[in-house]
């Protein structure tokens, strides 16, 4: 594994995207560097977290992503430079406060790194980040490769700088999480001595006058940005149609313009400075082609503002076909490839290419269907999730009153699906279960009757559904509130959170106990280890009768992931195929049908059920809702 | 025909027509209970079920039950096949002074484990909560446990499926008229039963107009006792029809009217109020404090009831024709009941049961004469 920490400049080496950004930020002689895990972006700061200690940083995963920004501006305040990482929903938590840092500006560079997850392939929502940076009238820069990334997060610390202003940059999945080679450069030997000017107090007020000084330093940022080596064009001097690209799109219209063999035809304008767009490299451009095909993931950012730009000087630049989202030529959701863009080209140009059948695909999946089998989404084996969730469709059954369960961010999400039996009913934002639990735990006085429960797990408690519990006992809302304490940020990685006893450098740390939070909130807190899930089951309907308030069940058992790493299988977990009933009346499978354990397994042969030793973690949850007491755990 | 759990569940659960009797729960982990209710945890998928089989509210062909039982159709339809009816009461006061009536169930029973007819029985205790739950009992301890009536229905028969049971004993049982329909339907099925049905050599049936739903009729107990544990309900014969409530050392008086609203509704479709299909059926006497009325059906019961006669258990008397023509009314009028219950819902037809259109109009026109 290499090490971004090396001082070994021009040597090449191959980095994740987001290890570029992490060694773009150490070149640049970052200091303080916070985050709130999440993906694409988690190993950002992850990166930084393991040389913290060689480079001399602070380095920490912070309980949410304003309060990771508030880290790094601090530092910026007083003259260091500091950096921030999140996902796309992270910059919608943090947006509070970047909305009036902007006015309030920085001093140290600043930069903010938020990883977009196109096609939401690990996200609750697909977004557009982007939009931030014209919000908040900020610099956006936007890496294409490898190289880039690191170079971007060197630069943006400089135009944070030169400008005293936060610089975000936008990374996306494929950037952040593929590799490619990285050249390196020297690394700092020492940084500046932090001090806040008191002589420089940093308020938002008066906002209008701030709110002006910010204009002039995005025009500034205008000026820098048209000279930026971050933007060009290669291609024809007149092409037939001129492809505008940022971030991924780079890769994949070069991709898809070489494959067709239509270099001839076809520029490239490549934008690397996305907001404010410097506008008179934008307007040279223009003059080249007539015909406009715009390629970047997710909204149609760059587009709108070309047109924008092109709009206020139409009467020069005389009629433009622009084509991309608004005309769908390109798909206005989801991940682009270069399979879309190819298309999308050959659409306009009208030419072929064919690399192989078009019943290719159909081909391969006739072929590999039986030798692939389908796999939903699910919990792993040995996963408390699963045993809690099979507790609560258990309760809620039993209890007959419609009860209903508000989700949350996490691998409990999963609850949605058949891994949680469809339990879970809504997924929104971090803490947003125990949010809406809030509202919906005032609906009786109108006549609801359904109770109301909503699930959170250990770090999105700290990070957002706190504030919930407080309005929940202050209002009296009535809900039952259940902490799936797994001890870890699992979804993400496992990175350490004020429950785990380590920071992110892997210092000790005070464990905020969770039960005396919701304790001092007013809540009513039991706690229940979900591998007993006849006790789970009683506990569930013992709260779930009339009484009112806020109550709390902390499920607590660490993420078997984690505890495979420290203990042995506690049970040795066997089928007694003699007492298993298979198919027939009394069982029909319930192991491998409906609880879903990837442990187990069904063997068609026999008709019985079986367990997959080399994936079972020894939980013994499975001998517990076995009907016929045919699976069998035996302490290991 | 047998559609399995989503059969059941479209014709029972769906329709609120469960009758809480158990003989559904225990077989397989898709049905549970819970304070009187049974609930479907997760879809079976099965074509064809124990819990459709059994159960006495989906599709029940009453003439092949009873020619099953008895070795005739449903023709009697008075209150079913009777070979002797009497009224009786326990001798000894370890029955009558708990008893709810005449003590006439109990006496039977502990008889019956005594001389060896049954090695174990199913009885109904209902524990501090009041909430009925089948239990296997063996000694005479347990069965004073299981004196008295909650007018609450429970899944006796799950304790049939449950057990434990050490694989050889005889059992006998005490059930509601659901209950009895059940085990009936349990005998007959040709499905593999996994269950000790075929070693149940005694059914004492028990005498029932309906039996009240335990969550909401609980609730409104504990608004009208306050948090007392209850010790005793007991309803008063009518034309007062009081439900005597016997909680904390006080006694609370409340009309009938009341609880009414918590019947099952699967009470109110039930046309049996005698327990036909059992050995022996046990109900009260009007008008006759501390006497059962026993209808003997078949020859296990009459030996047992000669035997515990016999041995100075029981005392019987002769029914005075008063109250026989009484309680022919009362049973038929609980069937033309069921009927015109099953008309609003949508026709007779559609019902749980399939009886042919000629007996249905002798129910209805024999009811009409009798009814008061």
């Amino acid at each position: 594994m290499i090490s971004i920490a090396q001082n070994t400049p021009g040597k090449t080496v191959l980095l994740m995207g987001n290890e570029a950004i992490a060694r773009g930020a150490l070149e640049a002689g970052v200091k303080v560097c916070a985050a709130y895990p999440g993906n694409p972006s988690s190993e950002i700061i992850g990166t930084l977290a393991k040389v913290a200690k060689e480079m001399g940083l602070h380095v920490e995963w912070s309980v949410n992503e304003k309060v990771a920004l508030e880290v790094a501006a601090a530092a910026s305040l007083a003259g260091l430079r500091g950096l921030c990482a999140m996902k796309q929903n992270g910059l919608n938590v943090a947006s509070d406060f970047l909305l009036n840092l902007n006015l309030t500006g920085c001093k140290g560079g600043l930069v903010l790194v938020v990883a977009d997850d196109p096609a939401a392939v690990s996200s609750s929502n697909e977004e557009d980040s982007r939009i931030f940076a014209k919000l908040a009238d900020l610099p956006l820069l936007e890496p294409a490769d490898f190289q880039e990334a690191k170079e971007m997060t060197k630069m943006a610390f400089e135009i944070s700088e030169k400008l005293e202003l936060p610089v975000l940059i936008r990374s996306v999945t494929r950037v952040s999480h593929a590799r490619g080679n990285v050249s390196l450069d020297e690394l700092p030997k020492s940084g500046p001595k932090p001090k806040f000017e008191t002589s420089q107090p940093r308020l938002a007020f008066p906002a209008t006058a701030n709110h002006k000084v910010l204009h002039e330093k995005l025009n500034k940022a205008k000026q820098m940005f048209e000279e930026s080596a971050f933007n060009f064009y290669r291609g024809p001097k007149k092409p037939e149609w001129m492809l505008v690209t940022s971030g991924s799109g780079w890769m994949y219209a070069l991709e898809a313009v070489v494959n067709l063999k239509v270099q001839d035809r076809v520029g490239i304008l490549k934008v690397g400075t996305t907001w404010p767009l410097p506008e008179n490299f934008v307007l040279n451009h223009l003059t080249k082609s007539d015909r406009i095909l715009f390629i970047e993931e997710v909204d149609p950012f760059l587009e709108n503002n070309v047109k924008e730009i092109y709009a206020q000087n139409c009467l020069d630049l005389g009629l433009k076909a622009f084509s991309g989202k608004a005309n769908k030529i390109v798909p206005d959701v989801g991940e682009l490839n270069p399979e879309i863009v190819t298309h999308a080209i050959m659409n306009l140009l009208n030419v072929l290419y064919e690399p192989r059948p078009a019943e290719y695909a159909q081909r391969v999946h006739e072929a590999t269907s039986e030798l692939v089998p389908t796999r939903a989404l699910g919990f792993c084996a040995g996963c408390p999730h699963r045993a809690t969730y099979w507790a609560i469709k258990v309760a809620l059954a039993l209890d007959g009153k419609g009860g209903f369960v508000l989700g949350d961010i996490g691998c409990y999400s999963l609850g949605m699906g058949p891994s949680g039996f469809g339990q879970m009913k809504t997924l929104h934002a971090m803490g947003s279960g125990a949010g809406l639990a809030c509202g919906f735990g005032q609906l009786d006085r109108f006549g609801l009757e359904q109770p109301v429960l909503a699930v959170c797990g250990d770090s999105t408690f700290y990070h957002a559904a706190m504030p919930a519990l407080a309005n929940a006992y202050y209002n009296g809302a009535s809900f039952l509130l259940l902490l799936l304490d797994n001890s870890a940020t699992a979804m993400t990685g496992f990175q350490p959170h004020p429950g785990t006893g380590s920071t992110a450098t892997g210092n000790e740390a005070p464990v905020i106990d969770l039960k005396a939070i919701c304790e001092v909130f007013g809540a009513r807190v039991e706690v229940v280890d979900p591998f007993d899930v006849a006790t789970t089951v009683e506990t569930l309907l013992r709260l779930l009768q009339d009484e009112k308030g806020v109550k709390v069940l902390i499920l607590k058992r660490e993420c078997a992931l984690v505890s495979a790493k420290h203990q042995k299988r506690p049970y040795k977990v066997e089928v007694d195929t003699k007492r298993c009933l298979g198919e027939s009346c009394g069982c029909n499978r319930l192991c491998t049908r409906i609880f879903k354990c990837p442990g187990l397994m069904w063997d068609m042969e026999s008709g019985k059920a079986c367990v997959d030793e080399a994936i079972c973690t020894g939980c013994g949850v499975c001998a517990e809702i076995c009907p016929a007491t045919a699976i069998r755990k035996e302490a290991a | 025909m047998n559609r399995g759990l989503k059969g059941l569940e479209e014709k029972v659960l769906d329709r609120e027509l469960c009758a809480a009797c158990g003989a559904c729960l225990s077989l397989c982990p898709y049905l549970r209970s819970w304070k009187g209710r049974v609930a479907k945890i997760d879809n079976c998928k099965l074509e064809e079920g124990r819990c459709f089989a059994y159960c006495p509210r989906t599709e029940v062909d009453l003439d092949e039950v009873f020619q099953r039982v008895f070795g005739k159709g449903y023709e009697d339809i008075e209150m079913g096949p009777v070979r002797k009816i009497v009224m009786a009461r326990a001798k000894s006061r370890i029955w009558t002074k708990k008893a709810q009536t005449g003590g006439v169930v109990s006496a039977l029973f502990d008889f019956a484990l005594r001389e060896g007819v049954v090695q174990a029985g199913i009885l109904t205790p209902r524990d501090g909560d009041m909430l009925p739950q089948g239990k296997v009992i063996t000694r005479r301890k347990e069965i004073l446990r299981c004196v008295g009536s909650s007018y609450v229905a429970g899944p006796t028969l799950e304790a049939l499926n449950r057990g434990p049971w050490n694989g050889k004993e005889r059992i006998g049982i005490v059930g509601l008229p659901c209950q009895v329909l059940a085990l009936a339907r349990m005998k007959a099925s040709k499905l593999e039963k996994r269950t000790p049905i075929d070693r149940v050599d005694l059914v004492i049936g028990l005498f029932c107009t309906w039996a009240l739903d335990y969550k909401p009729f609980m609730a409104f107990l504990n608004e009208r006792v306050g948090r007392r544990s209850i010790e005793k309900l007991n309803i008063t014969p009518p034309p007062e029809r009081i439900l005597e409530v016997t909680a904390g050392n006080k006694l609370y008086r409340i009309p009938v009217d009341d609880i009414r609203p918590f019947i099952r509704p699967s009470c109110r479709v039930c046309m049996d109020m005698t327990a036909e299909l059992s050995d022996l059926s046990v109900g009260t006497v009007e008008g006759k404090e501390g006497w059962n009325t026993v209808i003997v059906r078949t020859a296990i019961g009459e030996n047992l009831l000669r035997r515990a006669k016999k041995a100075g258990i029981i005392e019987t008397r002769t029914l005075p024709q008063n109250n026989l023509n009484h309680l022919i009314e009362a049973s038929l009028l609980k069937k033309r009941r069921a009927l015109g219950a099953l008309n609003e819902k949508g026709g007779i037809e559609k019902g749980y049961f399939r009886l042919s259109a000629h007996l249905i109009k002798r129910i209805l026109s024999e009811a009409k004469e009798a009814a008061p």
